[in-house]
């Protein structure tokens, strides 16, 4: 199987590995760059918890191929905190208990990453539509609009500042 | 899944060689998100992917009388286009009901319509719109009325080679109105149990001009209600004639028993979703709203 | 209810940092140099006989390191529940269509693929016996030659209950039936196993049940237990699917064959096919009833199918009948509980365990009454509800704090249900509004003469800063946080001074499975019998250092009080001045289920529950009567959770079970055709997105148990045993028929609409 080039920036980091073409860009991330933030549910889009951003939108990378995703911009959990600072995103996820085991977290962090770059005023109906395609079998998901309209406020507020 | 080879050609004619070379083998590629799907599942096993992501088919134009949308257009450039949502209501709803967000990101309408679902969101209002699909191979090029792009369950009227190019959708003009209604299981990121979309266009008096109703996942393909589009020309709007097109509707459909829901249950919900799509129409050009339980 | 510092405020949850940065790691996360990748060749047929399986050419195969049958288990070829009737890798014959016939190790994804497609299996099909109705009849054909179908049979007798027949003016019969129920824990089953220089094998699993999963993989490898260590990363959810062993035997088998790190991760699809799910149940019941609504008596039938082994079918039947005439009082009872054998998938552990699907039943019954009688939903309850001092059909009383009265009238004043027909909101004429109410007695541990104990350990240092070492899974519950709580609360330091040694059973002592809603409590003893001597000894220390009488001296937020007083000595002083004294600063506690001497007699059903969280819940939904369709508007819970320790944890276990009470109610249902399952991934398999979820309100009311934890009772399951049957009970009032089986689909709704009678 002939490999192909993979060039692209995750993370903010720019990265050229040489990955078979049909491999997913979910397994490359996880497998050949160590980012295990990204978890495997279902491997066919359904529950959303490898969603990571790429070119600012959340995808499904375990519906990309590695191939695909040649010359964009993907960012994962792991690029969030900025030396060691975290988001308000990832902060208010941990202050309003947005989580319970925690594994379809760093998917649902994503869509509402994705969802603030567009959306950076959100109510609670944009973001539940941000995240309809995340499942949690955890929580009941009030946590998480909680904890995503309290990231906005915080957000806005440091802009504002 | 099985590893096939890839390619990402520059130019449709380049993929349309490759295409059309390996007719069984090779498949077309944009957003992926059937394609992979049925790669996992062993229902597809390609030897090559053909990659559509470099060729320049992923803009909205908008003319004067004809949007035309590129093969790779993704259900969220519809959604967020004020254009679309505003002259292509129903296709907006439909495309914001596709999936979640991020089926949405990367799912595109050529796929969607290629992939030829009988529940594909995208088709019904684009049926009622009077779509019409533009193919080319390396050869040439050719157009086609989306209502005959679909010939049976999953297979499309593409010849070996042919690639969806274009999606051509005329302006609608005059008093009209369209809706589009999804009823699944759950109340988002579903497959469609019956789904129904709906144009109707009215002379000054209120009377119906033209009606396009569309059904889906009550046949193999997507389908128009003929015999109950006919029905409606030159009615005027009322709840007892939306009730009777509505009833009309389920000759022509012939819904299966499956994991999702019984076919006497599709067949109920064929005139239910038809007549609430139809009320919605009227109150958007009356402006009054109709009590759509009856 | 004494004071505390640490417990009852909110804190956020250990660990929630990895969390949120993504450092957290799970099974499928972890990689070991030489690392390979492991698979189950699963049966393609439920019931089969296998003629033979030729491995040959896969072991062949470039890549394979390792394929391994029955042929090739050094140990017992089993799980080990209750029974070691499941094997782990099938010899003669395919029971269910997870049965699995081979294990594999390949270098990577694509050779494990390949040797799975070479190894060849003859397979002849067999009969299956699919139908548990059926399959109960001493006419039946068989799953097994030696065995019977009926497995297991239970059966509670109280009273008379011929003369409660006999007295009644009104006997109500129904029957009931509930679907079986796939977990969907978003992390699949996994395992990596390896071996050490020293042949000790290593296991890291998502699991429940560390220490029990341990002896499985002892017993299958042949190996002395103390020569396994298993240790428990990140748990992506758990519900009762991981309480047994899946695929940790398994891998470490293929470890052991190999020699190298071996990682063996289900597919969502092999998940859903394979692992254990919540037992499908129909319920027979028959109820003795006065003219105004009073409970003589019940006569209940009820056949669980557990597929064809085990597992823990015995014990979801048992507590199915313990709790079949759930929050309320019922003086003569006959209840018998089957655990029937079939080809069908195998059930096992889900969250509720038996008291979900006894609830369904009987609160639909109390609703059948009422109607029956002419009496209220909420008053019929109110009349016949459990009181202290009552006894339970199983023979146990209920004790103080047990009993839904409050908790129903906290449910009704919150929901507005007695407002209910006076909304002014005009509804179109499609839709319909309902309302429904259900009361509980939860039950928590594992029941009365059945192991259920936990030990803790915890150290000071002597700069103040504590490990505890617990053997209790935190699969998302909030267990490593509320028991650090109750450390620091113990030894009068801040959270943030504990630190949590989490599941591995080379560090860990037993804690039992995380399951029956028991680790707060066992554990919780456990640490507080652990905590015990350590701070005797800082007590003491701080004694003799101050001359203040020990009674007066207390240890909070790091620091010696005396009564409300804040002395200037730090618990880290003390702890140094006790280490000077050889006091004890390291201690393991150990604490196993005790129940009160007075709740049971000699008569008392052998495995009865003894301790009861009492709740209710009301349901508000709206019903599209030409579609059938059900919202869900609004979902309130009250429970009595004695105290609550953990304000975060309990809120997020009541709104996560009710969330997925919802989706059982309405939404989930394995479909299995002659065994086979259709709906195997989460496409078809539907579970609640955002969308699907109402507004909810929860209160807790905080009536001591005074054997838990600072009065802590158990609580997680409770909110999924509620809201189903509440929100059955709604669209049922929606509607205007009864609906008698889960799920409630938008198709049943318009069947009991057009009067086809019963669903089921």
């Amino acid at each position: 199987m002939t490999e192909t080039e993979l060039r692209f920036t995750v993370n903010g980091t720019p990265r050229l590995i040489a990955v078979e073409p049909g491999k997913t860009l979910l397994a490359v991330l996880r497998e050949d760059l160590g980012l295990t933030s990204v978890k495997e549910g279902c491997g066919q889009g359904d529950c959303g918890s490898c969603i990571v951003v790429m070119d600012g939108l959340a995808v499904n990378s375990c519906l990309v191929l590695a191939a695909q995703a040649d010359g964009s911009e993907v960012v994962t959990l792991e690029g969030l905190a900025v030396n060691g600072q975290l988001h308000p995103l990832q902060h208010h996820f941990a202050e309003e208990w947005a989580f319970q085991c925690g594994y379809c977290t760093p998917g649902m962090i994503m869509s509402c990453y994705a969802l603030l770059m567009h959306n950076p005023k959100p109510e609670a109906q944009d973001v539940e539509q941000a995240i309809e395609g995340n499942l949690c079998r955890c929580t009941d998901y009030h946590n998480i609009i909680k904890a995503v309209l309290a990231a906005a406020d915080e957000v806005n507020a440091r802009v504002a500042e | 899944m099985n590893r096939p080879a890839y390619v990402a050609p520059t130019t449709l004619e380049e993929a349309s060689a490759i295409l059309g070379e390996n007719p069984t083998g090779a498949r077309l590629i944009a957003g992926g998100t059937d394609l992979i799907v049925q790669m996992r599942a062993g229902v597809v096993q390609p030897d090559v992917l053909i990659d559509l992501r470099l060729l320049p088919l992923d803009t909205i134009s908008v003319e004067k009388d004809l949007v035309r949308l590129g093969s790779r257009v993704t259900h969220t450039q519809v959604i967020e286009s004020k254009v679309m949502r505003e002259m292509f209501p129903a296709l907006a709803a439909a495309c914001e009901a596709v999936g979640g967000p991020a089926t949405r990101n990367r799912g595109t309408i050529g796929g969607n319509l290629a992939n030829a679902s009988p529940a594909a969101d995208s088709a019904l209002p684009l049926l009622v719109y009077d779509t019409s699909v533009v193919v080319a191979s390396a050869a040439s090029e050719r157009t086609m009325p989306l209502a005959d792009f679909f010939v049976d369950y999953r297979q499309t009227a593409l010849k070996p080679g042919e690639i969806i190019k274009e999606i051509r959708v005329p302006v609608p003009s005059g008093k009209t109105a369209s809706s589009f209604i999804k009823l699944g299981k759950r109340q988002a990121l579903m497959i469609a149990v019956v789904s129904v979309a709906a144009r109707l266009t009215v002379d000054e008096s209120y009377k119906v001009r033209e009606a396009r109703i569309a059904l889906g996942s009550v046949a193999p393909t997507p389908i128009r209600a003929s015999s109950a589009e006919k029905m409606m020309v030159g009615e005027g709007l009322s709840v007892e004639v939306i009730a009777e097109v509505a009833n009309e509707t389920v000759n022509g459909a012939s819904p299966i028993t499956d994991a999702r829901a019984s076919a006497e249950y599709r067949t109920k919900m064929i005139a239910v979703l038809v007549r609430r799509a139809l009320a919605k129409c009227m109150e958007q050009l009356t402006e009054k709203s109709v009590d759509d339980g009856n | 209810m004494s004071a505390t510092k640490i417990l009852g405020k909110r804190t956020t949850a250990v660990g929630s940092h990895d969390i949120v940065t993504g450092q957290a790691r799970y099974t499928p996360d972890l990689t070991f140099p030489g690392m390979l990748v492991g698979k189950l060749l699963y049966t393609t047929h439920p019931s089969a006989r296998i003629v033979n399986i030729d491995v040959s050419k896969a072991r062949a195969l470039p890549g394979v390191a390792a394929v391994i049958t029955h042929e090739d288990i050094p140990g017992e070829n089993s799980y080990l529940v209750y029974d070691s009737d499941q094997p782990l890798l099938i010899e003669d014959y395919a029971r269910y269509q997870g049965d699995a016939l081979a294990a594999i190790a390949a270098e990577n994804e694509a050779a494990a693929q390949a040797a799975l497609q070479a190894i060849e299996v003859d397979y002849e099909p067999l009969p299956g016996i699919f139908n548990p109705l059926e399959a109960v009849k001493p006419e039946s054909p068989r799953v097994w030659p030696d065995r019977d179908n009926i497995y297991g049979h239970v059966v509670i007798d109280g009273g008379d209950v011929s003369a409660a027949f006999e007295q009644a003016d009104i006997i109500v019969e129904n029957t009931y039936t509930t679907q079986t129920v796939e977990h969907a824990y978003l992390e699949p089953e996994g395992a990596v196993a390896l071996v050490e220089s020293d042949g000790m094998v290593v296991v890291y699993t998502s699991c429940q049940t560390p220490h029990r999963d341990r002896t499985q993989i002892a017993r299958s490898l042949g190996i002395p237990e103390s020569m396994v260590r298993v240790i428990v990363p990140r748990v992506g959810g758990a519900f009762g699917g991981k309480d047994e062993a899946h695929v940790q035997i398994h891998a470490a088998l293929l470890a052991q064959a190999t020699g190298r790190p071996v990682r063996l991760i289900r597919s969502r699809e092999e998940s859903i096919l394979t692992h254990v799910k919540r037992h499908p149940v129909t319920i027979h019941y028959r109820s003795a009833v006065t003219t105004d609504g009073q409970l003589l008596g019940v006569d209940v039938q009820a056949i669980g199918d557990t597929g064809p082994y085990a597992n823990m079918g015995m014990n979801v039947m048992s507590v199915l009948a313990s709790h079949v005439t759930g929050a309320y009082y019922v003086p003569n009872s006959h209840i018998e509980s089957y655990t029937v054998l079939t080809n069908n998938p195998i059930c096992g552990a889900m969250r509720g365990f038996g008291q979900y699907q006894a609830h369904f039943a009987c609160e639909r019954q109390m609703d059948a009454i009422a109607q029956a009688v002419g009496v209220d939903p909420v008053e019929i309850r109110l009349r016949n509800a459990l009181q202290e001092g009552m006894k339970l059909p199983t023979g146990a009383k209920v004790r103080q704090g047990s009993s839904p009265t409050e908790s129903i009238g906290e449910a009704v004043r919150l929901s507005g249900w007695k407002e209910r027909d006076q909304s002014d909101d005009r509804l179109p004429a499609h839709l319909r509004r309902g309302w429904g109410i259900a009361a509980m007695l939860e039950s928590f541990g594992i029941g009365r003469n059945l192991p259920d104990c936990a030990g803790a350990v915890l150290e000071m240092a002597v700069d103040g800063s504590v490990i505890l070492r617990t053997g209790a899974v935190d699969m998302g519950q909030g267990a490593y946080t509320v028991l650090a709580q109750l450390a620091a609360e113990q030894l009068g330091v801040e959270l943030s001074a504990v630190r949590v040694i989490t599941p591995d059973t080379d560090k860990t002592v037993e804690a039992g499975a995380s399951c029956a809603s028991r680790v707060t409590f066992t554990s919780g003893n456990a640490i507080l019998r652990s905590a015990l001597p350590i701070r005797r000894g800082l007590l003491k220390t701080a004694a003799e250092e101050t001359g203040i009488p020990e009674e007066k001296l207390s240890l909070r937020g790091g620091f010696l009080f005396a009564e409300e007083e804040k002395l200037a000595i730090s618990v880290a002083e003390l702890a140094q001045k006790a280490r000077q004294r050889n006091y004890q600063l390291n201690s393991s506690g150990y604490y196993a289920m005790d129940y009160p001497d007075d709740i049971f007699d000699e008569d008392s059903y052998p495995h009865a529950p003894g301790f009861f969280t009492a709740g209710a819940a009301v349901a508000r939904v709206l019903v599209d009567l030409e579609t059938g369709e059900v919202t869900v508007e609004e979902l309130v819970l009250v429970q009595d959770i004695g105290r609550v320790l953990n304000p975060d944890g309990a809120l997020g276990q009541a709104e996560g079970g009710m969330a997925m009470g919802l989706g059982g109610a309405i939404l989930e249902e394995l479909i299995v055709r002659e065994g086979k399952t259709l709906n195997y991934s989460l496409e078809s398999y539907l579970i609640p997105t955002v969308r699907d979820i109402p507004k909810t309100i929860v209160k807790f009311l905080e009536t001591p148990e005074p054997y838990g934890p600072y009065g802590a009772r158990g609580m997680a399951e409770g909110p999924i045993i509620l809201a189903p049957p509440a929100i059955v009970n709604a669209i049922s009032d929606a509607i205007g028929a009864p609906l008698n089986s889960m799920p409630v689909t938008a198709e049943r709704v318009l069947e009991a609409l057009e009067g086809n009678g019963n669903t089921s």
